[in-house]
């Protein structure tokens, strides 16, 4: 092992505030202590990304206060060392920690909120593709209908919530006082998605739901009629799937067809 | 001390401006850091800014507004990139995933130049996000030349590399940082971005002279100056990029301009970001300010 690697294994330990042997390899500077000064780094650190998760779960950070939501910084940051040397993907891992770390896995509805925000953060950024306008499907044959399959934007996502978090999220946003968590008897089902370069989400019926996670997974629109006709009034289903579709089109939510 | 010039790109040696990698970029003029705050008014407006300069890990990401935005945003101006993950001086092994999403953004973005900084940022697979210091022994300089020249091989380009902030010297080094500095330049053809306030900081952390440090660096190798602002804690400073640059800085530009003439400078603002035209006002004075001191100089030769 080198001299220099040496060095930067020590300096890192200490960093993480494993010990203070590297220490003695620094030097005291002419107006300060060198614990002082290590302490520059030591304390950026830390706060660097507490920094991050602020600006990646904003309404996270304005329903948990200032003093709980450092307190699971902290939690996240000991447990979910960044790995990566873009810090946009330092805080993926939060609602998966916040499902199950004490205090906050027995509020379900944090780490709903969590999800919802990485959710965003995720379409914010999410591929680039071209959207399917209505003229698209205009020269298509009625009989060709039956096989159609769609695909779905790259930033679409589904979420499925157990508590109100989207309830308490859009009051967050809106600057007005949250509503008391609950857990739903149901869940709330989210479609999550960028709309030209905005994120957007919205709640779904269990049918749109169901029809949205089947023709995200390639089935074609015949079967997908066919499951409609099921879940409810059977002799309305086609109409109901072709709504369903309109609206998905509309609001930029295909990048093709196939 | 003395430094043996090891291994010296022979094309260094027939001229200091050519490397293997290429010519010493031009002067850009007087530029600024583009930061999403200033987006809209940026795209909208016709800002006095000469160039702007990118965090290339904010566009390192797979799509969206961001890299809609630069797109346009490089239609009208040229762009450098600026990166902050490179961990050039790391003892881990170079991380190829990330050269690679940095080489594609370069292909999209065709910037001036691409720069880091002289630092490392973790090890062991952790990635601290810090511009960590080195000691300038023999040992590092010769580990980092050949990382350096590693990563211009695999990007098809020379680096540009900065001088960081740091607030701990080691106990053992061979060498100041400029003379590290220097050396780095000669034998891996890289190019350097001097960040004036940096300068000023480790100067004062250090106990320096920021002057003998700019009087120590090769006139030839340097392509960009940052300015920034600071955060004095009174026994040290911390380079925290959230104020106005300080006229000690300014001051120290003055003195920078003198030694190395036209070079490209940019107003590098990261936290507490004001609105546009308050860094324009500060990208104008470091216009004017170059403008005093070029023109004095012009009359010094010519007289
Ligand atoms: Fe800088």
């Amino acid at each position: 092992m080198s001299e220099l690697e040496r060095l930067q294994a020590e300096f890192q330990r200490s960093i993480l505030g494993q010990n203070s042997a590297v220490l003695e390899h620094v030097m005291d500077g002419p107006r300060e202590q060198r614990d002082v000064l290590f302490g520059v780094y030591k304390n950026g650190y830390a706060s660097r990304l507490t920094e991050v998760l602020r600006k990646d779960h904003e309404y996270l950070h304005a329903y948990l206060g200032d003093e709980m939501f450092d307190q699971m910084s902290k939690l996240y940051i000991a447990e979910h060392p960044s790995q990566q040397p873009n810090l946009r993907w330092f805080s993926r891992e939060l609602p998966d920690l916040l499902r199950t770390a004490p205090p906050f896995a027995e509020y379900p509805e944090i780490a709903d909120l969590a999800a919802l925000e990485r959710d965003l953060n995720d379409c914010f950024d999410a591929p680039d593709a071209p959207v399917l306008a209505a003229a698209d499907f205009a020269g298509i044959a009625a009989e060709r209908w039956t096989d159609l399959r769609f695909v779905p934007h790259p930033s679409a996502r589904r979420l499925d919530l157990l508590t109100n978090a989207a309830d308490i999220w859009l009051a967050l946003k809106s600057d007005e006082a949250p509503p008391d968590a609950v857990r739903l008897g149901s869940a709330c089902r989210l479609l999550i998605w960028r709309q030209d370069v905005t994120p957007r989400f919205r709640e779904l019926t269990d049918e749109e739901a169901m029809m949205w996670d089947e023709a995200a997974r390639g089935l074609p629109f015949g079967v997908l009629c066919s499951m409609l006709a099921m879940h409810d009034d059977p002799d309305g289903a086609a109409g109901r799937a072709a709504g369903y579709l309109q609206q998905w089109v509309t609001t930029d939510l295909l990048a093709g067809l196939s | 001390m003395t430094i043996s010039p090891q291994r010296i790109d022979p094309a260094l040696g027939r001229d200091p401006r050519t490397s293997r990698h290429g010519q010493k970029p031009d002067f850009l003029g007087f530029g600024l850091g583009l930061r999403a705050q200033h987006y809209a008014d940026i795209l909208d407006g016709d800002p006095p800014v000469d160039w702007f300069e990118i965090i290339s890990e904010n566009y390192m990401i797979p799509g969206g507004q961001p890299l809609r935005i630069l797109d346009r945003i490089r239609e009208r101006f040229p762009v450098v990139m600026h990166g902050v993950s490179l961990s050039i001086a790391s003892t881990s092994p170079p991380d190829f995933g990330y050269l690679q999403m940095l080489k594609d953004l370069a292909q999209r973005v065709e910037p001036r130049w691409v720069s880091d900084h002289l630092c490392w940022t973790g090890v062991h697979g952790q990635n601290l996000h810090d511009l960590l210091p080195i000691p300038y022994t023999h040992e590092a300089l010769d580990y980092v030349v050949n990382r350096v020249q590693l990563v211009q091989d695999y990007l098809g380009r020379a680096l540009v590399l900065e001088n960081a902030s740091t607030y701990v010297q080691f106990r053992h080094q061979d060498m100041t940082e400029w003379e590290f500095l220097t050396e780095l330049t000669r034998r891996s053809g890289c190019f350097l971005l001097l960040d004036i306030n940096n300068v000023y900081v480790s100067a004062f952390n250090h106990g320096f002279d920021p002057h003998e440090f700019l009087e120590g660096i090769p006139t030839d190798r340097v392509v960009q100056f940052h300015m920034a602002g600071h955060s004095h804690m009174g026994t040290h400073i911390i380079d925290t990029h959230d104020h106005l640059v300080c006229d000690d800085v300014f001051d120290l530009y003055r003195a920078a301009l003198k030694r190395f003439g036209a070079v490209s400078t940019m107003v590098e603002r990261d936290d507490n970001i004001p609105p546009l035209d308050e860094l324009l006002a500060e990208v104008q004075r470091t216009r004017e300010i170059a403008a005093e001191i070029l023109s004095a100089d012009d009359r010094d030769r010519a007289s």
